[in-house]
């Protein structure tokens, strides 16, 4: 455990350090939540209410994925992939440490910082708004809201792997992996709640994992989910983070098994 | 003059097709840029339409005017990662040390930078995207050959101020090695372009204006169509883009003076 903890510290360390980088990309983030938070203001206008959602409650829905954003789509895949092709994950092996384990804790060590990126970036653009926010007034919908979103980030970060995997059998492994995160952010409601889709797509779409990445964890902060529908939604997630989690581990082997050490 | 410009065409031709040929060379690859690229047209497309099944207007705009704007942007932005995508490898290019053989070639180094790489890829994209403005266009009602004049106008001055912007930036690889950031940084600003300009906020829109001048790229040429653009704002335009043009080539040109080769 304590090798984990000092990759997380090295990590942290080297996100801090490139502060440039750093403030560019949450720059960038912070001008996609610009511009979503105005195109809904825009749209609400003086109406009372859209689809279900109060003017407090979408200014709040945005506002929300920004966080999630930072804490769900910060994942390794590209970094997995590089090193499949370029053959550095061969010093990975041969070493005594779970790769897995190793490559969640950089995440974890990026994804601290976004995070804590995102919450002042809310506050800043929450300080100058138009109108209140909608925040849970019970406990148990932060606790659950926190718990739906460590799943939803830790889903997100196997599904990746996965993905990113091909790249042991394939160097062309970025366009799939460049399409999934895409397609992956619009079916998750990283850009709009997924209210304002038809109903037989919001059903299609409510099979599949993504909504639970996103969508559902806002709806759970936005208490628009009963507690015992959250706990249901927990529970989906939990699900689905096993199926991908044994899913990334068969395929890491299988990969691993075929692996020709290109470049190494 | 002719003889140059048929050089330099002949050049563009051969350097667009050695980028086709390893596209073409990366199927599976270029496959999934191009799905993630349709994927993002298409869920965005089909956003505003879902949108508008709720609504009649955002900030004054039915659904064919935000069409518009929403396809015109995709125009401008598209067009310029057909032309420019050679930007996006000017680091690489400057840190491996191959800028000094673009310095003693017998050809313009900005040019190499700039236009030696086309994305087919976008081209693909930008046919669906074309196809979608005549619809629009087929909906409005019926415009003076002024206005689509105008509108053609504005969209080339769009192109040619990205032109100006990713000449900026190359300059800045070439003095400092680093790109990614300020590539990445346009790149994520440029999202606020999706939507009209009306539907921020006046400071917001005063800085696509004026500052990083998304609005005059993305949003002058559809109101240029609908007749909300005054000819002040539309010689704005046109000299801010001359003004843009200039400033960038005594940029380059500076960055060309100060390179002293860092790596060969």
């Amino acid at each position: 455990m304590r090798k984990y903890l000092v990759a997380y510290s090295i990590s942290l360390q080297e996100t801090l350090q490139r502060r440039s980088t750093l403030i560019m990309d949450r720059l960038g983030g912070f001008a996609v939540v610009l511009s979503l938070y105005s195109f809904w203001s825009a749209l609400l206008g003086d109406k009372p209410s859209f689809l279900g959602y109060t003017r407090d409650e979408m200014i709040s829905y945005v506002l929300v994925i920004n966080v999630l954003r930072a804490l769900v789509f910060t994942g390794r895949g590209w970094q997995l992939v590089g090193e499949i092709s370029n053959g550095k994950i061969s010093s990975y092996l041969v070493r005594p440490i779970s790769y897995h384990a190793y490559a969640l804790s950089l995440d974890l060590a990026q994804k601290s910082v976004h995070v804590v990126s995102a919450f002042f970036e809310v506050a800043l653009l929450a300080a100058f708004i138009r109108g209140g926010l909608y925040l849970p007034g019970h406990l148990s919908t932060w606790l659950l809201f926190a718990l739906s979103a460590i799943l939803a980030s830790l889903i997100f970060f196997f599904m990746e792997f996965i993905v990113s995997s091909l790249a042991f059998w394939t160097s062309e492994s970025g366009g799939p992996l460049f399409c999934f995160e895409l397609f992956l952010q619009f079916a998750a409601g990283a850009f709009f709640p997924l209210d304002v889709l038809p109903e037989f797509a919001r059903r299609l779409l409510s099979a599949t994992p993504f909504p639970y990445l996103v969508f559902f964890p806002a709806r759970i902060f936005l208490e628009k989910v009963s507690t015992g529908e959250a706990a249901r939604v927990l529970a989906i997630e939990a699900a689905w983070l096993a199926v991908f989690l044994a899913g990334a581990l068969y395929i890491w082997r299988a990969g691993v098994s075929s692996y020709a050490a290109e470049g190494g | 003059m002719m003889e140059l410009a048929r050089k330099y065409f002949r050049i563009w031709v051969r350097t667009a097709s050695m980028a086709m040929q390893a596209q073409l060379t990366y199927r599976l690859g270029s496959f999934g840029f191009l799905a993630g690229k349709m994927i993002r047209l298409l869920f965005f497309f089909a956003f505003v339409v879902a949108i508008f099944k709720n609504v009649k207007e955002v900030a004054g705009y039915n659904l064919v005017e935000t069409a518009l704007f929403f396809l015109t942007f995709n125009v401008v932005d598209m067009s310029a990662q057909i032309l420019f995508r050679g930007v996006y490898g000017a680091r690489r290019i400057v840190s491996e040390g191959d800028f000094d053989f673009y310095l003693i070639q017998p050809c313009d180094p900005l040019f190499r930078m700039v236009f030696s790489t086309v994305d087919f890829l976008d081209i693909v994209t930008l046919v669906p995207v074309l196809v979608m403005v005549g619809m629009v266009f087929a909906r409005l009602p019926p415009l003076g050959w002024t206005r689509y004049a105008a509108y053609a106008a504005l969209v080339a001055n769009g192109v040619a101020l990205v032109y100006s912007i990713h000449v900026l930036v190359t300059g800045v690889a070439v003095r400092t090695q680093e790109l990614e950031n300020a590539i990445w940084i346009y790149r994520d600003v440029m999202f606020m372009g999706k939507f009209p300009v009306d539907v921020y906020a006046p400071a917001v829109r005063w800085a696509l204006t004026f500052g990083v001048p998304i609005a005059v790229m993305t949003s002058f040429p559809s109101k240029a169509l609908l007749g909300v653009l005054s000819p002040a704002w539309a010689a704005y335009a046109v000299g801010l883009n001359a003004a843009l043009l200039a400033l960038s080539a005594r940029f380059w040109r500076g960055s060309v003076a100060a390179y002293t080769s860092s790596s060969s």
